[in-house]
Protein backbone atom coordinates (compact mmCIF):
# COMPACT_ATOMS: atom_id res chain seq x y z
CA UNK A 1 0.00 0.00 0.00
CA UNK A 2 1.26 3.46 -0.71
CA UNK A 3 3.31 5.85 1.74
CA UNK A 4 0.34 8.24 1.38
CA UNK A 5 -2.26 6.06 2.05
CA UNK A 6 -1.57 5.65 5.29
CA UNK A 7 -0.91 9.89 5.95
CA UNK A 8 -3.93 10.33 4.95
CA UNK A 9 -5.48 8.13 7.29
CA UNK A 10 -3.28 9.23 10.57
CA UNK A 11 -4.51 12.84 9.17
CA UNK A 12 -8.19 11.82 9.32
CA UNK A 13 -7.52 9.47 12.84
CA UNK A 14 -6.56 12.19 14.44
CA UNK A 15 -9.21 15.17 12.32
CA UNK A 16 -12.16 12.96 13.34
CA UNK A 17 -11.08 13.57 16.95
CA UNK A 18 -10.44 17.37 16.53
CA UNK A 19 -12.69 18.99 14.25
CA UNK A 20 -14.55 16.14 12.68
CA UNK A 21 -14.50 14.06 9.29
CA UNK A 22 -17.30 14.31 6.91
CA UNK A 23 -19.19 10.83 5.63
CA UNK A 24 -17.26 10.07 2.98
CA UNK A 25 -14.24 10.57 4.81
CA UNK A 26 -15.14 8.08 7.23
CA UNK A 27 -16.14 5.42 4.48
CA UNK A 28 -12.92 6.14 3.67
CA UNK A 29 -10.60 5.88 6.54
CA UNK A 30 -13.06 2.30 7.79
CA UNK A 31 -12.17 0.56 4.54
CA UNK A 32 -8.47 1.33 5.34
CA UNK A 33 -8.22 0.67 8.60
CA UNK A 34 -10.04 -2.41 7.59
CA UNK A 35 -7.16 -3.05 5.56
CA UNK A 36 -4.58 -2.07 7.36
CA UNK A 37 -3.22 -3.26 11.00
CA UNK A 38 -0.62 -0.84 11.07
CA UNK A 39 -2.72 2.45 10.87
CA UNK A 40 -5.70 0.23 13.04
CA UNK A 41 -3.32 -0.01 15.43
CA UNK A 42 -2.59 3.80 15.54
CA UNK A 43 -6.74 4.38 15.97
CA UNK A 44 -6.60 2.17 18.80
CA UNK A 45 -4.01 4.23 20.50
CA UNK A 46 -5.77 7.25 19.97
CA UNK A 47 -8.75 6.04 21.04
CA UNK A 48 -7.20 4.25 24.14
CA UNK A 49 -5.18 7.64 25.12
CA UNK A 50 -8.24 9.93 24.84
CA UNK A 51 -10.57 7.35 26.95
CA UNK A 52 -7.72 7.15 29.41
CA UNK A 53 -7.59 10.81 29.39
CA UNK A 54 -11.32 11.66 29.96
CA UNK A 55 -11.28 8.45 32.34
CA UNK A 56 -8.71 10.70 34.42
CA UNK A 57 -8.88 11.55 37.88
CA UNK A 58 -7.09 13.70 40.50
CA UNK A 59 -7.80 14.00 44.06
CA UNK A 60 -9.40 17.38 45.37
CA UNK A 61 -8.00 19.08 48.62
CA UNK A 62 -10.25 18.09 51.42
CA UNK A 63 -12.67 21.81 52.00
CA UNK A 64 -10.96 23.62 49.01
CA UNK A 65 -14.61 24.86 48.66
CA UNK A 66 -15.62 25.41 52.10
CA UNK A 67 -12.65 27.59 52.28
CA UNK A 68 -12.82 29.31 49.21
CA UNK A 69 -16.37 30.41 49.60
CA UNK A 70 -15.61 31.95 53.59
CA UNK A 71 -13.04 33.73 51.34
CA UNK A 72 -15.11 34.99 48.54
CA UNK A 73 -18.01 36.34 51.20
CA UNK A 74 -15.30 38.18 52.88
CA UNK A 75 -13.59 39.61 49.75
CA UNK A 76 -17.55 40.00 48.55
CA UNK A 77 -18.34 41.96 52.27
CA UNK A 78 -15.46 44.23 51.78
CA UNK A 79 -16.87 45.40 48.60
CA UNK A 80 -20.25 45.87 50.10
CA UNK A 81 -18.83 47.92 52.65
CA UNK A 82 -16.61 50.49 50.12
CA UNK A 83 -19.38 50.71 47.59
CA UNK A 84 -21.16 53.34 49.39
CA UNK A 85 -17.41 55.24 49.95
CA UNK A 86 -17.16 55.17 46.35
CA UNK A 87 -20.48 56.05 45.29
CA UNK A 88 -19.92 58.83 47.35
CA UNK A 89 -16.70 59.53 45.97
CA UNK A 90 -18.49 59.59 42.47
CA UNK A 91 -21.72 61.90 43.79
CA UNK A 92 -18.78 64.43 44.81
CA UNK A 93 -16.75 64.51 41.53
CA UNK A 94 -19.92 65.40 39.62
CA UNK A 95 -21.03 67.77 42.51
CA UNK A 96 -17.89 69.59 41.70
CA UNK A 97 -18.08 69.57 37.80
CA UNK A 98 -21.80 70.97 38.31
CA UNK A 99 -20.74 73.74 40.72
CA UNK A 100 -17.74 74.38 38.90
CA UNK A 101 -19.69 74.41 35.80
CA UNK A 102 -22.02 77.07 37.38
CA UNK A 103 -19.62 78.98 39.10
CA UNK A 104 -17.16 79.08 36.31
CA UNK A 105 -18.06 82.99 35.33
CA UNK A 106 -18.05 83.99 39.20
CA UNK A 107 -14.57 82.44 39.65
CA UNK A 108 -13.38 84.06 36.84
CA UNK A 109 -14.43 87.36 37.43
CA UNK A 110 -13.04 87.18 41.18
CA UNK A 111 -9.18 85.92 39.80
CA UNK A 112 -9.59 88.94 37.68
CA UNK A 113 -10.19 91.57 40.38
CA UNK A 114 -7.42 89.66 42.57
CA UNK A 115 -5.11 89.34 39.70
CA UNK A 116 -5.89 93.63 39.24
CA UNK A 117 -5.65 93.75 42.83
CA UNK A 118 -2.59 92.31 43.16
CA UNK A 119 -1.39 93.20 39.39
CA UNK A 120 -0.29 90.10 38.61
CA UNK A 121 -0.06 89.90 34.78
CA UNK A 122 -3.17 88.56 32.97
CA UNK A 123 -1.38 85.12 31.73
CA UNK A 124 -0.49 84.48 35.61
CA UNK A 125 -4.26 84.67 36.90
CA UNK A 126 -5.76 82.86 33.91
CA UNK A 127 -3.58 79.91 34.62
CA UNK A 128 -4.64 79.96 38.48
CA UNK A 129 -7.73 79.99 37.15
CA UNK A 130 -7.38 76.80 34.87
CA UNK A 131 -5.50 75.02 38.00
CA UNK A 132 -8.13 76.01 40.09
CA UNK A 133 -10.76 74.09 37.42
CA UNK A 134 -8.53 71.03 37.76
CA UNK A 135 -7.80 70.61 41.10
CA UNK A 136 -11.05 68.29 41.83
CA UNK A 137 -10.31 66.16 39.23
CA UNK A 138 -6.56 65.49 39.82
CA UNK A 139 -7.72 64.86 43.13
CA UNK A 140 -10.26 62.23 42.30
CA UNK A 141 -7.68 60.81 40.37
CA UNK A 142 -5.25 60.19 42.62
CA UNK A 143 -7.79 58.55 45.09
CA UNK A 144 -9.13 56.35 42.37
CA UNK A 145 -5.37 55.34 41.52
CA UNK A 146 -4.60 54.69 45.07
CA UNK A 147 -7.54 52.45 45.44
CA UNK A 148 -6.79 50.47 42.28
CA UNK A 149 -3.15 50.01 43.34
CA UNK A 150 -3.96 48.70 46.71
CA UNK A 151 -6.60 46.82 45.08
CA UNK A 152 -3.95 44.71 42.59
CA UNK A 153 -1.57 44.51 45.52
CA UNK A 154 -4.22 42.81 47.77
CA UNK A 155 -4.75 40.67 44.38
CA UNK A 156 -1.75 39.59 44.18
CA UNK A 157 -1.39 35.68 45.00
CA UNK A 158 2.38 35.43 44.66
CA UNK A 159 2.37 38.05 47.24
CA UNK B 1 -31.45 35.08 48.21
CA UNK B 2 -32.06 31.82 46.55
CA UNK B 3 -29.74 30.92 43.25
CA UNK B 4 -31.99 31.97 39.91
CA UNK B 5 -30.14 29.43 37.63
CA UNK B 6 -30.67 26.01 37.34
CA UNK B 7 -27.95 22.92 36.35
CA UNK B 8 -29.14 21.58 32.91
CA UNK B 9 -28.44 17.88 31.68
CA UNK B 10 -28.71 17.08 28.94
CA UNK B 11 -31.69 14.26 27.57
CA UNK B 12 -32.34 12.66 24.31
CA UNK B 13 -35.69 13.74 24.29
CA UNK B 14 -35.17 17.38 24.14
CA UNK B 15 -34.08 18.94 21.21
CA UNK B 16 -30.92 20.97 20.74
CA UNK B 17 -32.93 24.13 19.95
CA UNK B 18 -34.61 24.15 23.00
CA UNK B 19 -31.79 23.41 25.13
CA UNK B 20 -29.45 25.88 23.40
CA UNK B 21 -32.40 28.28 24.18
CA UNK B 22 -32.30 27.24 27.72
CA UNK B 23 -28.56 27.69 27.98
CA UNK B 24 -28.67 30.52 27.00
CA UNK B 25 -31.57 31.98 29.13
CA UNK B 26 -29.43 30.49 32.14
CA UNK B 27 -26.09 32.20 30.98
CA UNK B 28 -28.27 35.40 31.39
CA UNK B 29 -29.36 34.59 34.56
CA UNK B 30 -26.07 33.63 35.80
CA UNK B 31 -24.97 37.24 34.38
CA UNK B 32 -27.28 38.91 36.20
CA UNK B 33 -26.62 36.60 39.32
CA UNK B 34 -22.53 37.61 39.26
CA UNK B 35 -23.51 41.64 38.39
CA UNK B 36 -25.42 41.46 41.82
CA UNK B 37 -22.31 39.63 43.22
CA UNK B 38 -25.05 36.81 44.37
CA UNK B 39 -23.67 34.99 47.48
CA UNK B 40 -25.76 32.03 46.58
CA UNK B 41 -24.51 32.18 42.94
CA UNK B 42 -20.98 32.27 43.67
CA UNK B 43 -21.50 29.22 46.70
CA UNK B 44 -23.12 27.29 44.24
CA UNK B 45 -20.67 27.80 41.39
CA UNK B 46 -17.90 27.45 43.62
CA UNK B 47 -18.77 23.89 44.44
CA UNK B 48 -20.12 23.02 41.03
CA UNK B 49 -16.97 23.77 39.20
CA UNK B 50 -14.80 22.92 42.14
CA UNK B 51 -13.20 19.60 40.63
CA UNK B 52 -13.03 21.00 36.97
CA UNK B 53 -10.84 24.04 37.59
CA UNK B 54 -8.84 22.60 39.76
CA UNK B 55 -7.82 19.85 37.62
CA UNK B 56 -7.15 22.34 35.10
CA UNK B 57 -4.93 24.43 37.55
CA UNK B 58 -2.79 21.93 38.79
CA UNK B 59 -2.27 20.55 34.87
CA UNK B 60 -1.53 24.06 34.71
CA UNK B 61 0.52 25.08 37.46
CA UNK B 62 2.03 21.27 38.81
CA UNK B 63 1.66 22.21 41.68
CA UNK B 64 -0.93 21.62 44.14
CA UNK B 65 -0.47 24.36 46.02
CA UNK B 66 -0.21 26.41 43.65
CA UNK B 67 -3.27 24.70 42.26
CA UNK B 68 -5.07 26.34 45.38
CA UNK B 69 -3.93 29.04 46.08
CA UNK B 70 -4.84 30.08 42.13
CA UNK B 71 -8.41 28.55 42.50
CA UNK B 72 -9.32 30.42 45.53
CA UNK B 73 -7.99 33.54 43.60
CA UNK B 74 -10.06 32.87 40.60
CA UNK B 75 -13.11 33.09 42.28
CA UNK B 76 -12.11 36.32 44.36
CA UNK B 77 -11.56 37.48 40.24
CA UNK B 78 -14.90 36.59 39.52
CA UNK B 79 -16.72 37.99 42.37
CA UNK B 80 -14.73 41.15 41.69
CA UNK B 81 -14.96 41.13 37.62
CA UNK B 82 -18.68 39.03 37.58
CA UNK B 83 -19.94 42.43 35.71
CA UNK B 84 -17.74 41.80 32.81
CA UNK B 85 -19.51 38.07 31.65
CA UNK B 86 -22.32 38.61 29.77
CA UNK B 87 -23.52 35.36 29.32
CA UNK B 88 -22.87 35.15 25.85
CA UNK B 89 -20.65 32.19 26.02
CA UNK B 90 -19.83 29.15 28.29
CA UNK B 91 -18.93 30.09 31.53
CA UNK B 92 -16.27 27.77 32.04
CA UNK B 93 -14.68 29.62 29.04
CA UNK B 94 -14.80 31.98 30.72
CA UNK B 95 -13.80 30.63 34.42
CA UNK B 96 -10.76 28.73 32.54
CA UNK B 97 -9.57 32.49 30.87
CA UNK B 98 -9.27 33.99 34.26
CA UNK B 99 -7.76 31.42 35.74
CA UNK B 100 -5.08 30.99 32.99
CA UNK B 101 -4.62 34.80 33.39
CA UNK B 102 -4.08 34.85 36.93
CA UNK B 103 -1.51 31.78 36.12
CA UNK B 104 0.52 33.76 33.07
CA UNK B 105 0.93 36.94 35.40
CA UNK B 106 2.48 34.54 38.10
CA UNK B 107 4.28 33.57 35.73
CA UNK B 108 5.55 37.06 34.40
CA UNK B 109 6.02 38.06 37.44
CA UNK B 110 8.62 35.14 38.48
CA UNK B 111 10.33 35.55 35.18
CA UNK B 112 11.25 39.24 35.93
CA UNK B 113 11.77 38.46 39.49
CA UNK B 114 14.14 35.78 38.31
CA UNK B 115 16.05 38.07 35.97
CA UNK B 116 16.47 40.67 38.30
CA UNK B 117 17.85 38.44 40.36
CA UNK B 118 20.26 36.96 37.64
CA UNK B 119 20.88 40.74 36.71
CA UNK B 120 21.34 42.54 39.53
CA UNK B 121 24.51 40.91 42.17
CA UNK B 122 22.69 42.62 45.49
CA UNK B 123 20.21 40.16 44.93
CA UNK B 124 22.07 37.43 46.29
CA UNK B 125 22.48 33.87 44.34
CA UNK B 126 21.89 33.21 40.63
CA UNK B 127 18.18 31.69 39.64
CA UNK B 128 19.30 28.16 39.57
CA UNK B 129 16.92 25.90 37.72
CA UNK B 130 15.35 22.48 38.53
CA UNK B 131 17.22 19.35 37.18
CA UNK B 132 15.61 18.05 33.88
CA UNK B 133 15.12 14.48 35.33
CA UNK B 134 13.84 15.25 38.67
CA UNK B 135 9.89 14.56 39.15
CA UNK B 136 7.81 17.00 38.66
CA UNK B 137 5.46 18.37 41.76
CA UNK B 138 2.78 17.06 39.95
CA UNK B 139 4.42 13.60 39.49
CA UNK B 140 5.21 14.36 43.57
CA UNK B 141 1.35 14.30 44.62
CA UNK B 142 0.05 10.89 42.48
CA UNK B 143 0.08 8.08 43.46
CA UNK B 144 2.41 4.97 42.06
CA UNK B 145 -0.95 3.44 39.79
CA UNK B 146 -1.60 7.04 38.54
CA UNK B 147 2.54 7.36 38.11
CA UNK B 148 2.30 4.83 35.31
CA UNK B 149 -0.74 5.92 33.54
CA UNK B 150 -2.52 8.91 31.61
CA UNK B 151 -0.89 11.41 34.14
CA UNK B 152 2.17 10.08 34.20
CA UNK B 153 1.89 10.80 30.13
CA UNK B 154 0.47 14.55 30.26
CA UNK B 155 3.41 15.10 32.27
CA UNK B 156 5.43 13.81 30.02
CA UNK B 157 4.09 16.68 27.08
CA UNK B 158 4.78 20.50 26.94
CA UNK B 159 2.32 22.80 28.94
CA UNK B 160 0.61 24.09 25.60
CA UNK B 161 -0.39 20.81 24.24
CA UNK B 162 -1.62 19.52 27.82
CA UNK B 163 -3.99 22.49 28.07
CA UNK B 164 -5.48 22.16 24.78
CA UNK B 165 -6.55 18.48 25.30
CA UNK B 166 -7.61 18.96 28.48
CA UNK B 167 -9.56 21.53 27.18
CA UNK B 168 -10.73 19.58 24.28
CA UNK B 169 -11.21 16.55 25.71
CA UNK B 170 -11.86 16.48 29.46
CA UNK B 171 -13.93 20.03 29.29
CA UNK B 172 -15.19 18.72 26.38
CA UNK B 173 -15.05 22.91 25.51
CA UNK B 174 -15.50 23.46 21.20
CA UNK B 175 -12.86 24.70 18.94
CA UNK B 176 -14.02 28.48 19.31
CA UNK B 177 -14.27 28.29 22.73
CA UNK B 178 -11.08 27.17 23.34
CA UNK B 179 -9.14 29.52 21.72
CA UNK B 180 -11.38 32.32 23.40
CA UNK B 181 -9.97 30.38 26.29
CA UNK B 182 -6.37 31.08 24.96
CA UNK B 183 -6.75 34.11 23.37
CA UNK B 184 -5.40 32.44 20.50
CA UNK B 185 -6.39 32.55 16.66
CA UNK B 186 -8.50 28.74 15.57
CA UNK B 187 -5.29 27.17 13.77
CA UNK B 188 -3.18 27.66 16.89
CA UNK B 189 -5.81 26.06 18.90
CA UNK B 190 -5.90 22.99 15.96
CA UNK B 191 -2.51 22.85 15.29
CA UNK B 192 -2.02 22.40 19.08
CA UNK B 193 -4.31 19.90 19.32
CA UNK B 194 -2.72 17.40 16.29
CA UNK B 195 0.80 17.81 18.17
CA UNK B 196 -0.64 17.32 21.44
CA UNK B 197 -2.68 14.00 20.40
CA UNK B 198 0.35 12.93 18.48
CA UNK B 199 2.68 13.78 21.64
CA UNK B 200 -0.22 11.96 23.87
CA UNK B 201 0.00 8.66 21.91
CA UNK B 202 3.83 8.74 21.76
CA UNK B 203 3.74 9.20 25.43
CA UNK B 204 1.84 6.85 26.16
CA UNK B 205 3.67 4.21 23.87
CA UNK B 206 6.37 5.39 25.64
CA UNK B 207 5.10 4.57 29.48
CA UNK B 208 3.53 1.34 28.34
CA UNK B 209 6.85 -0.02 26.88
Amino acid sequence: MKAYLHARAEKLIAQERVEGISPAERDWLGGHLRECSNCAQVAQQTSAALRALRGMSIPLPRGLAARTQFRVQLRAQELREREPKRRLLWIMCAMSWALGIATAPYVWRAFEWAGERIGVPRLVWEMGFGLWWTIPALVAAVVVLMENARLANENDPSA
Amino acid sequence: MTATFTILTPTPSRSIFFFSTRMAEDNKALAQGLKRRDPDILDQLIEQYQYRLFRYLLYLTSSRERAEDFFQETWIRVLERGHQYDGKFKFEAWLFRIARNLVIDWQRQKKMQSLDALTDPEQGAPMEFAAQNEPSPLLLVLTAEEKSGVHASLDRIPTVYREVLLLRFQEELGLEEIAGVLAAPLSTVKSRLYRGLEALRGAMQGGAA
